[in-house]
């Protein structure tokens, strides 16, 4: 077992910006506890463990603390993190975040739960904990500037554009005037589902907290890209393959049904495509009533010809592993999650499929380090991959009379029981087979396994090891566990017959009062059979080799901002101060040096639990304009800005507010100030129009015969020493030269 | 903070007032259509030189140019904001109109889900209005070319167009009906188009807004009448129809195709759900327009209350079983009890008409009404139930249908009205959209709801402007370096008043450059002379004028330099020219071109250098000067400028006098604008008479 490492990024978004919040006073330390140096590995089953060590060890005196929990994408990087912090640290602040991401980041947590309860004993929340962390989730707007009220008076958060996943959310937290802004993974780019990020139109915030995760990377065109992608499926599928997109639950898959549904409506394919998820169908369901959430072509379309985007015409969408095996054999497109492979529907698929050069598996976003994924995507890729299949499979005969004994036993002996378990548990963790006979979890009284035991069972699925030359003799025989499908199916899907759950526990009551009616209708069938199912269960693995002989791809098609982007954006926004997240070391020091030089001088990259202070070190109070002293300012307006110079007394109104009176004596004398930003090429077309003949001739500006204009230091180096532009005018006594100088001082105020 | 009051009384404040830009404090609403009446909603408003309209909506009972709201009284290009709160026709049916044919150039915003219906409304307008081409107010083509202009907002999505801010929440009235609220400068309005309390079976009850508006803008649709309980109105509703189809009749339910009209359908289609009984009685819904806009319906399902989003979870609650579409009367094949719901609402025409005329001698048959009635249909004729009632072709014939009026219709009632109201404690409250006699008397229980607080209640008629003003205080925020301390009272602050939209900054102007996207520059300026004479010569000229001149040694080329007044260098160049250095401003600007005048005389003078004794100028002398100067200026400014006592001057114009304190510069006068004006000519004359000071 891999020491763990010290990153951790499931509440990234959770905790830098939450604890902006939570001090009222001006923005304050930031506890930043994501990416250390290496690519920070998500929420996947070992890491789950480390996880759960570091949540441990970093949450737990912070989750207390925390004051608002924003969340702003609907994967789990960014919101995994929440029905644990909820359940187990405490974290009990007001969570925020935008209708889609409340939605989409529900389906994806319990897609996420069921594929992992399919395959490991997985008990760090239940789906009740995730009901209830999402149930009181307060949803917003884009541009909805919310007051936050209590304890953070006078913040007000508003959620905007990302880019990237539906619903996806750059955070704005203003507090007096001044902003910082929270913008990890936002795309600029304008996608089919989505429009591009405003983070553009921030202009100097306080502090911007991004991430440097793509800041080493480029993208080639997106026309070029989807072409690849579609020639590359096309292929395979001509030859008879099976192509397979290990996806996410319900962001980036979007974009890609949306890519392959107008292929295929272009081209007048028959080739099938499944998407196969625990979730797919509410997930379609419910996108497609999130159509003000995406890109204005889609609104565009759908109020001039009431088409939903979609209303899928050649997806097909399954909750069931059984109806994929069902239909006929032939050439067809699986997107099925999870995108690492570790586990889920995609984790399957993967194992039959990969030994097929037919085949294709089409990665279509970077695996997390550590993953199955991020293996295969290695370059050249392992000839031969080690995997484990693991299956729930219910108990049966005496496995169940000892699972019944062993329960009798844990409730006559609470006392004893800690000791034994771990006792047990760690004889099981020696041997290599089958697990030990107490792991029935469903069961929400059954929560005594200690993490401590966990983690060293968690030896036992560790599962992929890259063995290129020799099969371990375990694997000589692989085989797949065969289990019956013995439930019957109908026109709605499985039969279920209630009896079957309302005589086992009272517990299937509980939990589904927090679903909550609606939810509960929204799960899918296949789903609900799973919550239901409480009967013993067990999970066993076999480890097998498989030789990979399909194709492997992989695809930019995580919907980020390329480096060279993120550095033109950043450029633009010009923060004051600057913090980077969630990126590889060598990326995040990349984007740091770029931005020292090219943007602010205060840049961030915080470590895992390193705290960092930005608060403003700004000075500002406030004074009232007295109408006396308004009418005697003449503004200049200059773009958006209007200006003027003020000299004024400082006297006090009668609730003790400063204000601002006109001054009695006349005022003093000050520096002159030139404001305005001159571009010499402007100037150029400036004097031309003027009829005075003017060239550039070794960077200078040759205005008329002799007088010479030039411009030292650059204004777009914001924040830069060089930041007040320097203009040098040099000529003979002329008359021209004064005439330019006219011309010149024109393009500027001086208040 | 807010003085309210129609014309007079505003007219006479103006008088008291000195301040001259009392005209930016100016508020206007003017109601150009639904002042005083139900219909053509569009309200006008500005402030600061920000205007925005409310609403563009026709009245339903005219026809042609003649159903506009009176668009004459403004002009369309000053409009920066249009806001649509729903996709009603009396809300929102003039807009291709006012798009295309007028010179509006502002933008115009709505909801998803009015966006997506006020298309097919529309056009749907456009087809069944059989009005000659002359009188047609906008074609297909003005439809679609609007749609590229109207942009979208989500509800409490804020928005800030030139200085306005606006968001919108929740009205209730129909899907996508929005309340909006508008931000500018600090004031703000509301401005509620149709709004409704209560939640029904798919729309959530209208919100009530976070922050309490200067302006509430309000229906007052229902004045004082009060909403039986909703399910007492369902249940006579349903009664009403099962006795008439029980005993053989046909019910017709006019009803406007969209917005209420979904809600009864609901109502039905659960009712023959429950009743078995009915199975056999067709329930047709004759409007092809609402089939199109199910897609819509079940869209935004978001913007719909909680019931039917879960409904909605196991099936489309839109679907409906029991309900079947109906094209055209002649598709319809009447034999026996059927229940039709037909558009329009008001009988005037089509469907709901064609059946109404077929069926009113019947008196087994039965005409439900289900919502407001607008004043001039045949709708609102027949609720008082006249002997006979005149057809289409222009035949009477009696009416013996039972009609019954059962209000569905999403508005306010009064108890709604005050509640809101009353939560809400706007100062001021303007009724729109209810006829006279209602909002007459919903003002006056208004008005003795709110008896103890200041709430001004006006009810303005169409084209009728209520003036308010607002002083608004202006705060600005200083910033950076200028605010390391904070000031104490007396000391003074100098700096760089920045205005973007209505926000101010002061700051120092080395600090514009952090806080604003304004970059400041520094241009250095280096001219060169002809001069072949000594250097000295020059030197010596220079000490003569400036009181600082430096000499020094150029340490690049070793050439003698002078700084003159600390800002300007004069450099020897060569044998034959000098060069003069110095960063523009005014000051180093005037300093520089009287060095070259100096040069230039000395360069034509060079022989006649003489060192004289610097004549001496008392200051006596001196300031005798200054005061025959003082005095001469402010006559040319004033005219009657006399000698007064203590060496005062009393300065008259136009019979007020002003005595200035030559010393001080005090002015004393009756007349607080002379005395300002005064003191200021003092100030500046001053200035302009005294010697610059050098440390500037």
């Amino acid at each position: 077992m891999k020491t763990p490492s010290p990153t951790w990024s499931p509440s990234t978004a959770l905790t830098s910006s939450s604890t902006a919040v939570g001090t009222t006073t001006l923005m304050p330390l930031f506890w930043s506890p994501s990416p250390g140096p290496t690519t920070p590995p998500p929420f996947y089953l070992r890491n789950v463990y480390h996880f759960k060590f570091l949540l441990k060890r970093a949450l737990t005196w912070v989750a207390p603390t925390v004051d608002a929990v924003l969340l702003s994408h609907s994967d789990t990087l960014h919101l995994g993190a929440l029905p644990y912090a909820m359940k187990k640290l405490g974290l009990s602040a007001p969570v925020f975040a935008t209708e889609p991401v409340y939605r989409l980041g529900l389906l994806t947590m319990y897609d996420h739960y069921l594929s992992r309860k399919q395959v490991s004993e997985f008990d760090l929340f239940t789906l009740d904990d995730i009901d209830s962390a999402f149930q009181n989730i307060t949803r917003l707007t884009y541009s909805q500037n919310y007051h936050i009220s209590g304890k953070g008076e006078g913040i007000v958060i508003a959620p905007h554009v990302a880019g990237h996943l539906l619903g996806g959310t750059v955070w704005k937290i203003t507090k007096d005037g001044e902003d910082v802004i929270y913008a990890v993974d936002f795309n600029h780019r304008k996608e089919r589902h989505l429009n591009g990020t405003v983070l553009e139109s921030f202009v100097r915030p306080a502090v911007l907290i991004t991430d440097a995760y793509n800041a080493l990377n480029n993208q080639p065109s997106r026309r070029q890209r989807d072409q690849e992608f579609l020639d590359a499926i096309m292929k395979t599928l001509r030859a008879d393959g099976n192509v397979l997109l290990p996806v996410d639950t319900a962001g980036r898959v979007l974009e890609l049904i949306l890519i392959l549904e107008q292929f295929w409506e272009q081209h007048k394919l028959a080739y099938p495509i499944f998407f196969l998820t625990y979730v797919s169908s509410s997930t379609i369901d419910y996108v497609k009533s999130f159509l003000e959430w995406m890109s204005d072509s889609i609104a565009k379309s759908f109020e001039h010809t009431r088409d939903n985007a979609f209303l899928l015409r050649h997806v097909k969408l399954l909750i069931n592993k059984s109806d994929l095996e069902s239909v006929p054999d032939g050439p067809k497109v699986v997107l099925a999650s999870m995108g690492s492979l570790e586990a889920g529907f995609s984790h399957d698929i993967f194992v039959e499929w990969v030994s097929d050069t037919k085949n294709l598996i089409l990665f279509s976003e970077r695996g997390q380090f550590g993953t199955l994924a991020r293996m295969l995507q290695a370059d050249p890729p392992p000839k031969a991959v080690k995997v484990t299949m693991s299956k729930r499979v219910p108990l049966v005969g005496e496995e169940l009379a000892a699972y019944e004994e062993e329960q009798n036993r844990i409730k006559k002996e609470e006392a004893l029981k800690a000791s034994l378990i771990k006792e047990e548990e760690s004889k099981a963790s020696l041997r290599t087979e089958l697990p030990v006979n107490d792991q029935m979890v469903l069961d929400a009284n059954n929560t005594h396994s200690s993490s401590n035991a966990i983690g060293q069972r968690s030896e036992a699925f560790r599962d992929v090891l890259i063995d290129g030359f020799l099969p371990p003799s375990t694997s000589v025989a692989p085989m797949f566990p065969f289990y019956d499908c013995s439930s019957e199916w109908d026109d709605f899907g499985e039969v279920i017959n209630p009896d079957d759950y309302v005589t086992k526990d009272v517990n299937i009551d509980q939990m589904l009062m927090p679903v909550d009616g609606e939810l509960a209708g929204k799960l899918d069938e296949g789903s609900v059979s799973l919550i239901l199912d409480t009967t013993p269960s067990k999970v066993v693995s076999t480890e097998l080799t498989v030789q990979v002989k399909c194709s492997l791809i992989y695809m930019d098609f995580e919907g980020r901002s390329d480096g060279r982007s993120i550095k033109s954006i950043l450029a633009h926004v010009a923060p004051l101060k600057l913090v980077l997240v969630h990126g590889s070391a060598e990326a995040t020091e990349h984007l740091k040096q770029h931005c020292l030089q090219h943007v602010c001088p205060h840049v961030y990259a915080p470590q895992i639990e390193e705290t960092i202070d930005v608060t403003s070190d700004l000075c500002a109070y406030k004074v009232q304009l007295s109408e006396k002293l308004m009418s005697n300012v003449l503004f200049k307006k200059l773009g958006e800005y209007e200006i003027a110079w003020v000299d004024a007394e400082v006297g006090k109104t009668q609730n003790g507010m400063l204000s601002l009176l006109p001054l009695s004596s006349p005022a003093p004398p000050h520096k002159t100030v030139l404001v305005g930003d001159i571009k010499m090429a402007d100037f150029k077309q400036f004097l031309a129009s003027k009829g005075v003949q003017v060239e550039f001739a070794g960077g200078a500006l040759r205005c008329g015969e002799y007088v010479t204009l030039r411009k030292v230091g650059d204004a777009s180096q914001k924040g830069g020493s060089a930041a007040i532009q320097q203009i040098i005018l040099e000529g003979p006594l002329t008359e021209e030269y004064y005439k330019i100088r006219e011309y010149l001082y024109s393009q500027f105020y001086a208040p | 903070m807010a003085s309210t009051g129609q014309s007079l009384t505003s007219l006479k404040k103006r008088e008291a007032t000195t301040a001259n830009n009392r005209d930016g404090d100016q508020l206007i609403i003017t109601p150009l259509g639904a002042g005083n009446e139900v219909g053509r909603s569009c309200v006008y408003m500005s402030y600061k030189g920000k205007t925005v309209l409310f609403d563009c909506g026709i009245h339903p009972a005219y026809s042609g140019m003649a159903a506009l709201p009176y668009f004459d009284e403004i002009d369309p290009s000053t409009i920066d904001v249009l806001l649509i709160t729903h996709f009603h026709l009396d809300h929102a049916a003039s807009l291709p109109y006012f798009l295309e044919k007028t010179t509006f150039k502002g933008r115009v915003f709505m909801t998803h889900a009015t966006k997506a219906i006020y298309k097919l409304l529309l056009s749907d307008y456009v087809k069944v209005s059989k009005v000659s081409v002359e009188d047609m107010l906008f074609t297909e083509q003005d439809i679609n070319n609007s749609m590229e202009r109207i942009e979208v907002i989500d509800f409490h999505q804020t928005l800030e167009v030139n200085g306005i801010r606006f968001w919108c929440y929740t009205a209730g009235h129909v899907l996508g009906a929005a309340m909006f609220m508008v931000d500018i400068a600090g004031v703000r309005v509301l401005y509620t188009g149709d709004y409704s309390r209560e939640e029904d079976r798919h729309l959530r009850a209208a919100e009530l807004p976070q922050f309490s508006p200067d302006i509430c803008i309000i229906e007052s649709t229902y004045g004082v009448q009060l909403h039986q309980p909703r399910h007492i109105r369902e249940k006579r509703f349903t009664d009403a129809i099962h006795s008439t189809v029980s005993q053989g009749g046909r019910v017709l339910i006019p009803a406007f195709a969209l917005g209420r009209a979904q809600e009864l359908l609901l109502i039905l289609e659960e009712y023959w759900s429950n009743h078995r009984e009915l199975e056999n009685v067709p329930i047709y819904y004759a409007s092809p327009l609402a089939k199109r806009c199910m897609a819509v319906y079940q869209t935004y399902i978001n913007s719909m209350n909680e019931r039917i989003r879960s409904q909605y979870a196991n099936s489309n609650p839109f679907e409906f079983k029991h309900i079947s579409p109906l094209k055209s009367i002649e598709n319809f094949n009447d034999v026996g009890p059927s229940v039709v719901m037909a558009s329009p609402g008001g009988l005037q025409s089509g469907l709901s008409r064609q059946l109404f005329d077929r069926w009113c001698s019947d008196k087994r048959n039965a005409c439900v009404i289900p919502g407001y009635v607008v004043e001039g249909t045949p709708a609102k004729t027949i609720i008082n139930e006249p002997k006979e009632v005149t057809l289409t072709n222009g035949l009477t014939a009696p009416l013996n249908m039972q009609v019954h009026y059962i209000s569905f219709s999403a508005h306010a009632d009064y108890a709604q009205t005050s509640t809101f109201l009353k939560e809400l404690m706007p100062p001021n409250i303007i009724l729109v959209h209810g006829e006279a006699n209602e909002m007459g008397r919903l003002k006056q229980k208004l008005v003795s709801l709110f008896a103890d607080r200041n709430t001004k209640i006006i009810t303005p008629k169409n084209c009728q402007s209520v003036e308010m003003y607002f002083t608004s205080e202006k705060m600005a925020k200083t910033i950076g370096k200028l605010a390391e301390k904070v000031p104490e009272v007396g000391e003074t602050v100098s700096g760089l008043l920045v205005k973007k939209g209505f926000t101010y900054q002061i700051m120092a102007p080395d600090d514009l450059r952090v806080f604003s996207q304004l970059s400041t520059a520094n241009v250095t300026q280096r001219i060169t002379i002809p001069y072949s004479g000594a250097f000295a010569v020059i030197k010596h000229r220079l000490k003569q004028i400036y009181e600082s001149v430096e000499s020094s040694t150029d340490e690049e080329s070793g050439v003698p330099t002078l700084r003159v007044h600390g800002q300007v260098t004069v450099k020897q160049e060569s044998e034959n020219h000098i060069s003069l250095h110095w960063t523009a401003d005014p000051i180093s600007d005037m300093v520089s071109d009287s060095i070259v005048a100096l040069v230039l005389n000395a360069n034509r003078e060079m022989s006649k250098v003489v060192v004289e004794s610097e004549p001496v100028v008392s200051e006596e002398e001196d300031a005798r000067k200054a005061e025959k100067i003082v005095h001469a200026l402010l006559v040319s400014l004033f005219g009657d400028v006399k000698f007064g006592e203590n060496g005062k001057l009393v300065i008259s114009v136009d019979g007020n006098i002003a005595h200035l304190d030559k010393q001080s510069g005090d002015v004393e006068s009756e007349n607080e604008g002379l005395k300002e004006r005064v003191r200021m000519a003092f100030q500046r004359i001053r200035s302009a008479v005294r010697p610059i000071p050098l440390s500037a």
